[in-house]
């Protein structure tokens, strides 16, 4: 009801309150009245002077329950409250007091700012300086059955990362016939492996055109590889890479680097995500994005191990050329092999190490080979 | 990334204190979200260093000590452990500084250490005695908490013994007897029962042993047992607290809260059921407009039908619609969690409670401001378990 009144003084509010003045628990009954001349709230009790809320500082306690019931403070003051209870009066501040809902003003701007740089900065120490450093340094010391350990657990994990559920592990392919070729190609390429250095071989049933090796000198094979490869020596080519890096220590690096970062990225993104970060450190063992030294490292080993075999290099050369020409720029499911710029360098080491007089003795034969390729069954 | 959470706890927390009101009179919360980052950007740069190093060191040394995976996870467990009590018992005091009634402050004296002590003595114990310890470790880590917390000038006291909350643990007792009894029964066909259970494929399997019936009655028995001994223990706990000269009389029904936990769970199990049908359904009907056949699409899993549905859409734009689908799950979860199941039971508790002596407090005085700077981040940043 809106009364215009011209003249004569607007009708005198009078209303009730709970007076709460922040210093004992003691609850006052209090007259609440307007006063015009000071445009403040006059809070009455008996036996103490009045209080005066300027009206324009007067705000509400925002996010509460039930409307029954509305607390009122001063902008100002941290400790006052005023509890109204009638709706008469909770409409009466509606109207009279305008800056209700006014929120206080943000404080400390700048430590915040300092504090999330320093928040941010200090992740970063741990994730690219400090963990790597360590990592680096713990891997060399680890001894053989620990990496074996630690390769096995990496290897569970991504077996569960990379099903489709995420919860049962992707299945290996373990074709009796297929196994026996690995073997062989094995032998072949590594004659003299020591009682504690074994190599383990792995093929996952995944489409992903990948491979990837894991510390304590276990080897995986996506599916998708095989389908790609045409020559037992290429894939023998991968096989010989994927060794480099285990003999460099490359994968117990990277596994221990990812447990570390793992946990401090889990300490930034909190409960929302905790399965992101566990995610991100899966992927990136799949991925092994080691650098182009490594890369580089790895190739020249798999030529040498090649040449040492009877087997010709050049056979990593065709796979590359093979999958650039397919699949053109680095995307998708061969991120694995072309995650690096310098294709076109390693297509010319594996050529180049490649003598042009030497005669090469072939590795399986024609049935062994589709046993391989076939070791998923249908 | 979820910064949005300070936010929205501030604004639950406000909302929740608001709705208690002992005597009458509405709990106030005045913490803010932008303390609550700012402590969370503090831990975070103190814990970054903490749990980096030690996540390294512990995997590094039981790799190379103990070649065992299982181990590598205990023990970094383990180096986070005492520092997760210590960010409880700092969590818990910013929120009683922040926490008033009748215009006074809460409090809790500092003694994060000494908590985080206690805490990982009492639960030492308890697991070597299979849980039989925990009324004492309840009673034990209430009391030090009680007694180190303050209403304006007033100290609260937990009163009590420290047997007292066994009588309330009986029915876990009985239960967990059951249970493994049960377990000690059967035990010649658990190995079957799980690998039958992984299988999903029960055909083979069939139970001999009579004594698979009382797990029909341990089970529930257990269950019953568990929220019996919280909510009686809870009422034992603060009927026999004081503050100076005022009692606490609270008057929980177990019957009532564990009702609120079935009907509860079963509301949001089914709610997110039925968001999951009709993602399935839209997920069909999409397969079949892009002209796949009613039998490619019965035999596909989900994963090669969300391919077919968003093969003419760019890959970030599908990718943007399973994060959404996965948030709208992880954020309907919370809602409704917080809709059935904390806020009918923090309902119950309230509407129990009745203070007596009241008279007393009109002469407790107000306390200082804590400022508590690291507002609860360490929780944040560890995740401990708070309700709100």
């Amino acid at each position: 009801m809106t009364t215009i009144r011209i003249g004569a003084a607007p009708e005198a509010y009078e209303g009730r309150g709970l007076y709460l003045d922040g210093l004992f628990a003691q609850p006052r009954k209090a007259e609440l009245r307007i006063d015009e001349a000071r445009r403040a709230l006059a809070i009455l009790m008996p036996g103490t002077d009045a209080v005066y809320w300027p009206l324009t500082e007067i705000r509400k306690l925002p996010d509460q329950s039930e409307q029954d019931m509305a607390v009122m403070r001063l902008a100002k003051d941290p400790l006052a409250r005023l509890i109204l209870t009638t709706a008469e009066d909770q409409e009466i501040m509606r109207v009279r007091a305008t800056e209700l809902h006014r929120r206080p003003p943000v404080e400390g701007k700048r430590r915040l700012v300092v504090w999330g740089a320093s928040a941010l900065g200090a992740v970063a120490l741990m994730i690219f300086v400090l963990i790597p450093f360590l990592a680096d340094n713990l891997a060399g010391l680890l001894p053989a059955s620990g990496k074996r350990a630690l390769g096995e657990a990496v290897f569970e994990d991504v077996r569960v990362a990379l099903d489709r559920t995420g919860v049962d592990p992707l299945p290996l392919c373990e074709g009796p016939e297929g196994l026996a070729a690995l073997q062989k190609m094995g032998t072949r390429l590594f004659p003299d492996q020591s009682e504690e250095e074994t190599l383990v071989v792995h093929v996952l049933d995944h489409e992903m055109v990948n491979a990837f090796a894991l510390p304590g000198g276990i080897i995986v094979f996506m599916r998708g590889l095989l389908e790609k490869t045409e020559t037992p020596e290429e894939l023998a080519a991968v096989y010989a890479h994927e060794v480099g890096h285990v003999r460099a220590l490359d994968p117990s690096r990277i596994a221990l680097r990812t447990t570390g970062s793992a946990g401090v990225l889990g300490l930034l993104l909190g409960d929302f995500a905790g399965g992101a970060a566990v995610l991100f450190a899966t992927n990136r063992l799949i991925q092994a994005d080691y650098t182009q030294e490594a890369e580089a490292a790895a190739d020249a080993f798999a030529h040498q191990a090649m040449l040492d075999a009877d087997l010709a290099p050049e056979a990593l050369a065709t796979l590359f050329e093979r999958l650039r020409e397919e699949y053109g720029e680095p995307e998708g499911v061969v991120q694995y092999f072309l995650s690096h710029p310098s294709l076109g360098d390693r297509i010319e080491a594996a050529l180049a190490a490649t003598p042009s007089d030497a005669t090469f003795q072939p590795l399986l034969d024609g049935a062994e080979w589709d046993a391989l390729r076939g070791i998923c069954g249908e | 990334m979820g910064l949005y959470r300070f936010w929205a706890r501030t604004r639950l927390r406000r909302w929740y204190w608001s709705a208690l009101r002992p005597g009458g009179f509405p709990l106030e919360y005045t913490g803010t979200p932008l303390e609550k980052l700012l402590g969370f950007l503090v831990a975070v740069v103190i814990l970054a260093f903490y749990i980096g190093v030690i996540n390294l060191v512990l995997i590094f040394l039981s790799f190379s000590l103990l070649s065992a995976p299982g181990a590598a996870y205990l023990l970094t467990i383990l180096g986070v452990i005492p520092l997760w009590f210590f960010a409880a018992y700092r969590a818990q005091r910013y929120l009683l500084a922040r926490t008033r009634w009748m215009g006074l402050r809460f409090g809790l004296e500092p003694g994060a250490w000494g908590y985080a002590l206690r805490a990982c003595f009492h639960w030492f114990v308890t697991l070597l005695t299979l849980g039989l310890w925990h009324p004492r470790l309840r009673y034990a880590l209430a009391r030090y908490r009680h007694n180190r917390t303050f209403f304006g000038t007033q100290r609260m006291e937990q009163g009590g013994k420290r047997t007292m909350l066994y009588p309330a643990f009986v029915h876990v007792m009985i239960g967990g007897f059951l249970t493994l009894g049960a377990i000690y029964e059967t035990a010649p066909e658990l190995g079957p029962f799980f690998a039958a259970l992984e299988s999903e494929d029960f055909s083979k399997f069939e139970a001999t042993s009579p004594t698979w019936r009382l797990f029909y009655i341990a089970i529930p028995w257990l269950i019953f047992g568990l929220v019996y001994y919280g909510v009686e223990g809870r009422k034992l706990l603060i009927n026999t607290l004081s503050v100076g000269e005022t009692g606490f009389d609270i008057r929980p029904r177990v019957g009532k809260v564990l009702w609120i936990s079935i009907s509860g769970n079963l509301a949001r199990y089914g709610a997110v059921t039925v968001l999951a049908m009709v993602a399935s359904l839209l997920l069909i009907a999409g397969a079949l407009t892009q002209g796949l056949t009613m039998e490619e699409v019965s035999e596909g899993d989900p994963e090669t039908l969300f391919r077919a549905v968003t093969q003419d859409l760019p890959g970030w734009l599908s990718t943007a619609v399973v994060v959404v689908f996965y948030f709208l799950i992880f954020l309907m979860w919370n809602v409704l969690t917080h809709v059935f199941l904390t806020m009918p039971t923090w309902r119950h508790y309230s509407e129990t409670l009745n203070l007596t002596g009241t008279l007393h407090l009109a002469a407790v005085g107000q306390r200082p401001r804590d400022e508590s700077r690291e507002a609860g981040g360490f929780a944040e940043a560890l995740d401990v378990g708070a309700a709100i």
